[in-house]
């Protein structure tokens, strides 16, 4: 593109955005504000991606050993979870007759008579094991009923349920958020596909004696679609000013929650918001330039 | 320079309107016809079919020695490039002056700034409006404004001008002046097609004229008069 074209494509863009205050303001603000809520449900999963992972962390499946269990079958019993280390389970520890008899202080400190029920010679001792996924539930039901049957083997507990939960969260939260983002992105095109098209009707005359006067259609299209990127461009800039003031005050709220609670989990570190506020912005531009260029196809046709 | 053979062109999907019924013609290069007819006879489809804003049903038209029917849309706009258009209702853009109108047709095609600040102050005189150059359109008269029309037209050396009832809208005296400037147009080497019911101005040109009545060519006519 030579000088003189750049200059008309650049002085007809402005033009229009004077002639179009009122309308080109209300693409912008439009398309910030659905830009802006497509933002949050990024963020929003990713707070609970986050929250889930610690969950899933926190998620063991304990062995417990008959306190009567030999030391070859003990040694089985590990051989059994050794096994599976680096596939399905991360890690697992030994937990002996002491380790376990202080998690009884713990988890009995409200109930004193059965905690004094318990003592060295038949506490049983475990293994807590942690898996590597704990979304993968049909595995760790399969490894568990097998250990369930190991010589020495008391019980094996298994937090199906919680894992069960953890997982359908997971699909909920990731399947509905991508549904709604992809939703308020296609407004977001459409508010810009709009704001052309009135742009364009109001001047059809212009175009009509470009299109006699033998100019091409990229060279009608492209002050529209530098338009349309230029609208797509603003929004999005208000959307990630928007992003990074919620995510400040999201991130200082969480401090509030105590030290241990899960919610704290629910962060959005600032390289995660960074690099999406740069999606928005180029995924803003895009939308604005296409939307805009097919808005223009339809007054071409002279 | 325009051949048409054996057009056809048929308006409406349902209820088809035939606005032109198998005409054929030639036009030599340099030649100044007149196209006639009551309203709806089919005059202004002619001129659209020349500048491809419509395809025919059937029959060829040669531009330039080419058939146009299945040019590519991509070829279209040089197509264009030698073809000027005069309306009758100027199609002027309101808010450009006078001599941003008429750059606005080489702008649009790429040419450059030095060589349409030596072009359009050029043309502007040939049509007698040198000195109104800042003057937007509704502060001219209308023959001012068919003026400007016709200077953007051929400010870029077309060799075909067409030109849809250019004296509609202007009295006989302000006529008479574009007819003499598109005249002179035609004397520098521009084919020159004009669709018009004022028969003054045909009768007083004594040009070669192509009657038409419902689509159908009745007359062509060298040398001709309205009837």
């Amino acid at each position: 593109m030579n000088f003189g074209r750049l200059s008309y494509v650049l002085r007809e863009t402005f033009a229009s955005f004077r002639r179009n205050v009122t309308l080109t303001a209300a693409a912008i603000i439009t398309s910030a504000v659905a830009l802006l809520i497509f933002g949050l449900t990024l963020f929003i999963q990713q707070g609970f991606d986050n929250l889930l992972v610690q969950w899933e962390d926190d998620v063991e499946l304990i062995v417990f050993v008959q306190p009567e269990a030999s030391a070859d079958q003990r040694a089985e019993i590990e051989q059994a979870l050794a096994q599976q280390q680096g596939s399905l389970i991360e890690t697992f520890v030994y937990c002996d007759v002491e380790c376990s008899l202080d998690i009884a202080d713990q988890l009995f400190a409200g109930d004193p008579v059965t905690r004094d029920m318990l003592n060295e010679n038949n506490v049983p001792t475990q293994y807590r094991v942690v898996p590597s996924d704990a979304g993968e539930l049909e595995q760790l039901r399969g490894l568990s009923d097998a250990w369930r049957e190991l010589p020495g083997v008391q019980l094996v507990e298994f937090a199906e349920d919680a894992l069960s939960t953890v997982d359908k969260l997971k699909s909920f939260v990731s399947l509905y958020t991508v549904i709604l983002s992809i939703v308020l992105l296609i407004a977001a095109i459409l508010l810009i596909w709009n704001t052309i098209r009135t742009a364009m009707f109001a001047r059809r005359r212009e175009i009509e004696v470009m299109k006699l006067v033998g100019a091409t259609d990229w060279f009608i299209r492209i002050p529209f679609m530098l338009e349309g990127l230029i609208q797509g461009l603003l929004g999005s800039l208000f959307a990630c000013f928007g992003l990074g003031i919620i995510n400040n005050r999201w991130t200082a709220s969480l401090d509030e929650f105590p030290p241990l609670s899960a919610f704290r989990a629910m962060y959005v570190s600032s390289g995660f918001a960074f690099e999406r506020m740069i999606w928005i912005a180029i995924i803003g531009m895009l939308a604005g330039a296409i939307g805009a260029g097919i808005a223009a196809s339809r007054f071409l046709d002279v | 320079m325009i051949r048409l053979e054996n057009v056809t062109k048929v308006y409406g999907a349902g209820s088809e309107v035939v606005a032109v019924h198998d005409a054929s013609f030639d036009v030599a290069k340099g030649e100044f016809v007149f196209l006639v007819g009551p309203s709806g006879s089919g005059k202004s489809t002619l001129l659209r079919l020349l500048n491809r804003q419509d395809r025919p049903e059937a029959g060829a038209v040669y531009v330039a020695g080419r058939n146009i029917v299945d040019l590519p849309s991509s070829r279209v706009p040089q197509l264009r490039r030698n073809i000027g258009n005069v309306f009758q209702d100027y199609k002027l853009l309101l808010n450009k002056t006078v001599f941003e109108n008429v750059a606005f047709a080489q702008e649009v095609i790429g040419k450059p700034k030095l060589h349409i600040r030596q072009q359009v102050p050029a043309v502007l005189d040939l049509v007698g409006l040198a000195g109104k150059e800042e003057r937007f359109p509704h502060q001219l008269s209308g023959g001012e404004q068919q003026r400007v029309s016709i200077a953007r037209a051929f400010v870029n050396r077309p060799l075909i001008m067409l030109a849809d009832e250019p004296t509609g809208n202007l009295d006989p005296a302000t006529g008479e002046g574009i007819m003499r400037l598109l005249d002179r147009i035609n004397q520098i080497g521009t084919t020159v097609l004009m669709a018009t019911h004022d028969q003054r101005i045909v009768n007083s040109m004594r040009k070669r004229v192509i009657q038409l009545d419902r689509g159908v060519i009745v007359r062509d006519q060298a040398r001709g008069v309205y009837e």
